[in-house]
């Protein structure tokens, strides 16, 4: 299949970085190891309500930092702004290939790499300083990889969204950050979004940053509430029709300049 | 060489100021981020009351300095934070031709005018955090008296460490990757009492990366969580002794360099 052929061709171009990025994982994993420090310290002496004891919060930490290689550290925009500004994009458009899928595969080939050569690195490395987590139910392997499959496609979406916003405007860096902020706040990354205080502890989990990076590590520890993968899945099924629609429109916007 | 710094800085803030609007923008929106940011932490202070018994406004004060001394670095020196690309593409050759130091020209080239955001969000963090010591009956007079020093100390750090990487990157010829290690992660661990850390990562901030000296040293003096009287003194000096150093290497650097001839 033709986009199976890109998932593939753009895993081999990332190849020639594995070294530089094998040893990068040292100092990435260092962010990961503040945040088990900080809650070490954290938790230590106190009465803890709920699953989050210091051991299950170090496996939740480390997990973290792993999936965030896969459904978060993606290229901003999908590198979709830079072909506008460049123009090439009028020549990705008229490929046989639908260009939502085109640039979703030719992502997804580099996520598959970064799952390689920095999730599992990343993993083992803050797996040695707390532990490792093996679900006894085969099952949760089972949902963990489709949770993460999940993860990846809502995070690749919101990228691509934001890429081609640059139709319409000159610059995606704020927007692209004001993401990324986002994501970060509201996804789970430094703290497990059910202890957030108020009303964002109430809506953060329906919202799809929390398909990126919570409801994936929860999945694996196996403390995901039940209506985790549906959240997933809906935030899945209304990104991409957005991005159909928007893609669309990004298409007659083409035409109308001339491309 | 002040006065130089002083035309040429002028004018590359003339320059940007033709769009003041982006200013304001990006200002805000980074602001916006950072104290996102904060409200994270203050999230987990706010469940668990504190962190190694440091409550949520001590930690405030660690967090205040870091993001203002960062951002400050960050506002002042973004093409040394960026060298990468001056050797990578050969852009140094034409600041080595000039009559004026090439540090020099690096530091007025540009100025992230964005990162004005984070500053602000730094100092409003540290006066929200002075306003609750106080109403928990500290007495705050010396630590008002003491955050500028440390703002200040704590970005000639940040910029001695963002310095000596892009020294090292003539060798390397890559930094980008590199900067993880020494700014952006030491910078996200400021923020926390460096206490918390791994015995080796502690030492790492009271050596190489000298981060410690910035906020976390000074405040077990200030908030009377039993450091010596003179550990405030060592921050500006931590500061200096850093600065030289970078200097050093920088200087090494240069006269290493041999341009890619592209």
């Amino acid at each position: 299949m033709v986009y199976w052929r890109i998932i593939r061709k753009s895993y081999r171009r990332n190849l020639q970085y594995r070294l530089s990025h094998v040893i990068n994982n040292v100092a990435s994993s260092i962010f990961g190891l503040v945040f088990i420090a900080i809650w070490t310290g954290v938790l230590s002496g106190k009465q803890v309500y709920g699953p989050y004891d210091v051991k299950t919060m170090g496996y939740y930490i480390a997990i973290c930092q792993s999936v965030l290689w896969m459904t978060t550290f993606i290229s901003p925009g999908l590198n979709v702004q830079i072909a506008v500004r460049s123009g090439a994009v009028s020549l990705d458009m008229i490929k046989p290939v639908h260009y939502l899928w085109y640039m979703l595969s030719q992502e997804f080939g580099r996520l598959l790499y970064n799952a390689c050569y920095r999730s599992v690195p990343i993993g083992l490395l803050l797996g040695l300083v707390v532990g490792f987590f093996f679900p006894s139910d085969p099952f949760t392997y089972f949902s963990f990889i489709l949770s993460l499959l999940l993860g990846t496609y809502v995070g690749m979406l919101l990228f691509y969204l934001t890429g081609i916003s640059s139709f319409w405007t000159t610059e995606i860096r704020w927007v692209h950050l004001i993401l990324l902020s986002l994501i970060f706040g509201l996804g789970g990354q430094m703290i497990p979004i059910d202890l957030m205080p108020g009303m964002i502890g109430k809506v953060a989990p329906y919202l799809p940053f929390s398909a990126m990076i919570y409801y994936p590590v929860m999945t694996l520890l196996e403390l995901a509430p039940p209506y985790a993968m549906l959240v997933q899945a809906g935030w899945a099924l209304v990104l991409t029709a957005v991005a159909l629609l928007v893609t669309n429109m990004a298409r007659r916007k083409l035409e109308i300049q001339g491309g | 060489m002040f006065a130089l710094y002083r035309k040429l800085i002028a004018a590359s803030i003339r320059s940007q100021m033709q769009y003041k609007i982006n200013f304001v923008t990006s200002a805000a929106t980074t602001g916006m981020i950072m104290v996102l940011d904060f409200i994270i932490l203050s999230a987990i202070l706010y469940r668990f009351h504190d962190v190694v018994g440091w409550n949520i406004y001590e930690v405030g004060m660690l967090y205040g300095i870091s993001s203002a001394s960062v951002s400050l670095y960050r506002l002042f020196a973004p093409e040394i934070n960026d060298f990468e690309k001056y050797i990578v593409q050969g852009e140094l050759d034409q600041l080595l031709i000039r009559p004026v130091s090439p540090l020099l020209l690096l530091l007025t080239r540009n100025l992230d005018l964005s990162r004005v955001g984070g500053l602000v969000q730094g100092v409003s963090v540290l006066v929200i955090s002075l306003s609750g010591l106080a109403v928990e009956g500290k007495s705050i007079m010396g630590l008002v008296l003491f955050s500028p020093v440390a703002i200040l100390s704590g970005g000639v750090i940040y910029f001695s460490i963002g310095l000596a990487t892009a020294g090292v990157a003539f060798w390397t010829h890559q930094m980008k990757d590199m900067l993880t290690f020494t700014i952006y992660a030491p910078a996200n661990a400021s923020n926390y009492p460096i206490g918390l850390y791994p015995n080796w990562l502690k030492w790492l901030f009271f050596s190489a990366i000298p981060i410690a000296y910035m906020n976390y040293l000074p405040m077990l003096t200030l908030l009377g969580k039993g450091g010596e009287w003179f550990y405030p003194l060592l921050t500006p000096i931590a500061a200096a002794v850093a600065f030289y150093f970078a200097r050093m290497l920088w200087n090494v650097g240069i006269r290493h360099y041999h341009s890619t001839g592209s």
